[in-house]
């Protein structure tokens, strides 16, 4: 299996140029022969968008997407974008197109309202966490602060996931290292969650600016023993990267260090009902 | 005694030019105007500019005023040579005068320093509107931490690269870009009034504000535990009340919010939307 995974550079609320960014990278990711293109978190629309996500936000019918839609009838794409719910609110949301349809969407879970972040005001939470089913493989997919909630991703793997995708529009702050701060934090999670998983990782990041704010990029694929498939992607540039994901090896990974099926489920259970108490 | 943490100079250097180049990109807009002072802060907007959008869309001002020294405006010719950039001068000496006299502040030196630097402003957003083009600002944080700065004087900008880099980093950023030593070594200066420069005004000088600022601002540390690691009760109660006198700055207006759709409060909308 190949997958692309496209680091580009959005701008809130400019959708065209934005689509741009993406048609490049669909562009790429053909010529390398991938099966699936991930893009960053909310791709579509930019992240900052603030209380835009009001006349951003669609539903799975809008016009806006019929060039995603026609773009997946030659390669499968997971895509960010402000999801309008039919009860109303707005989820930050993954949507993995293929052959024109719609095949699994995943809400983000945890939606950061601290520091900088501001998403607790504009969307609402997902309420589920499964695997998205794919002709190729069960993806587990997480949007950016829900891989920095470990039991994430180990559910995600428990129920069966053969990769994990990250989608981020992680940013990042200079400081005194080559790499900037926000890219080394990613780093040490994206390689934490493979290991720790031991299923492959392929984090896709944004990079530039966005309302004065930086994004790192640095995207990167990983095997669950933390070898590198793919990457890591150039510090704020566009890329287009493609990892080969073998899901034998990533089998064979996980009876030999079969650290997932050890999880002590019944310590989470026995947390959550003295919690509850 | 505690130091301002380091910075990776290249990599912030890189990062700011992209920052320009987008910023620019997203306006939809074709260049930046900017004044060129002489000193270190828009000599280093300047060189990022360059590297973000290249020499040819970028128009430099020098704007001297009637008490402006003669070596500033050598210091913006010599950058403006050393970029490849076109300088324009436009000599607001008779204006402010007019405009001081009219006002009558003329034997004020703040308010004619004030004055000044909202004449300077007035004319960049002028030539902005003329030539298509956004303002550049050249404020640094710890100015603006501080509140040195004129309102809608020289803190009125469209985009302000180094609003968040300390002015200890921007003399490293100043010697990565190959900025003239003259203008590197001499003092920090609004050049309102001759012989002015920040650390007379402010008592004391930038080097010595940043480990304190950072320390409070970024990390939290109250003014006794300042104190404790080292640095001076003087200094330290006197860059503190600095910080919270000129606070208002930060948000030069503030909107009788009486609507659930407030701008900037209620509603956070995006800067450049687009179809």
């Amino acid at each position: 299996m190949r997958v692309g995974l496209a680091q580009i550079a959005t701008c809130p609320g400019q959708l065209s140029h934005n689509w741009q960014a993406h048609l490049w990278a669909i562009q790429e990711a053909k010529k390398a022969d991938a099966d699936l293109v991930v893009f960053p978190e909310l791709s579509l629309s930019g992240y900052l968008v603030g209380h835009g996500v009001l006349e951003l936000a669609m539903d799975l019918e809008d016009p806006r997407l019929d060039p995603v839609r026609e773009a997946s009838r030659e390669v499968a794409l997971l895509v960010g974008l402000p999801l309008r719910l039919p009860q109303g609110g707005i989820a930050n949301a993954a949507v993995l197109w293929e052959q024109g349809q719609v095949v699994g969407v995943h809400h983000k879970l945890y939606l950061p309202t601290y520091g900088m972040f501001d998403e607790g005001r504009y969307f609402v939470p997902g309420q589920r966490l499964v695997p998205l089913p794919w002709g190729k493989g069960k993806l587990g997919v997480l949007i950016c602060e829900d891989a920095w909630h470990p039991s994430c991703a180990s559910l995600l793997v428990h129920r069966g996931t053969d990769l994990l995708l990250i989608m981020a529009g992680g940013p990042s702050e200079v400081g005194d290292d080559h790499v900037p701060l926000g890219m080394r934090r990613w780093h040490w999670l994206v390689g934490a969650t493979a290991i720790t998983t031991v299923t492959p990782t392929l984090f896709a990041n944004r990079c530039g600016w966005e309302e004065g704010i930086l994004f790192s990029g640095g995207s990167w694929a990983l095997d669950g023993r933390g070898r590198t498939l793919a990457g890591p992607a150039p510090v704020g540039e566009p890329a287009l990267l493609v990892a080969t994901v073998d899901l034998a090896a990533a089998r064979r990974h996980r009876s030999l260090a079969p650290i997932p099926q050890g999880e002590r489920w019944e310590l989470w259970q026995a947390h959550g009902e003295r919690s509850a108490c | 005694m505690l130091k301002l943490p380091a910075v990776d100079v290249p990599l912030l250097a890189q990062a700011l030019a992209a920052f320009l180049a987008e910023e620019l990109r997203a306006s939809g807009l074709s260049r930046y105007v900017l004044g060129l002072s002489g000193g270190l802060d828009s000599a280093v907007v300047a060189a990022l500019a360059v590297r973000g959008v290249g020499p040819k869309r970028i128009l430099p001002f020098a704007l001297p005023g009637p008490t402006s020294s003669v070596e500033s405006t050598q210091h913006a010719i010599q950058v403006a040579e050393q970029l490849g950039l076109a300088l324009r001068l436009l000599d607001l000496g008779a204006p402010a005068q007019v405009l001081a006299q009219t006002l009558g502040c003329e034997g004020d030196r703040l308010r004619f320093g004030n004055l000044m630097a909202r004449l300077r402003m007035t004319a960049l957003f002028d030539q902005a509107r003329a030539e298509s083009a956004l303002v550049l600002g050249t404020s640094n944080k710890s100015e603006i931490l501080l509140g040195y700065c004129t309102l809608f004087g020289d803190q009125a900008a469209s985009v302000q690269p180094l609003g968040d880099v300390w002015k200890t980093h921007v003399y490293a950023l100043g010697e990565f870009l190959g900025i003239p030593q003259a203008i590197l070594r001499k003092n920090p200066t609004a050049d309102l009034w001759p012989g002015q420069t920040d650390a007379g005004e402010l008592g004391f000088d930038y080097l010595e504000a940043d480990p304190i600022l950072y320390y409070h601002h970024d990390q939290g540390l109250g003014e006794g535990e300042l104190v404790a690691l080292g640095f001076p009760q003087p200094l330290v109660g006197q860059v503190l009340a600095t910080y919270r006198r000129n606070r208002f700055k930060w948000r030069p207006t503030v909107i009788a919010r009486v609507s659930a759709s407030c701008v900037n409060v209620d509603r956070i909308l995006p800067r450049n939307p687009r179809p």
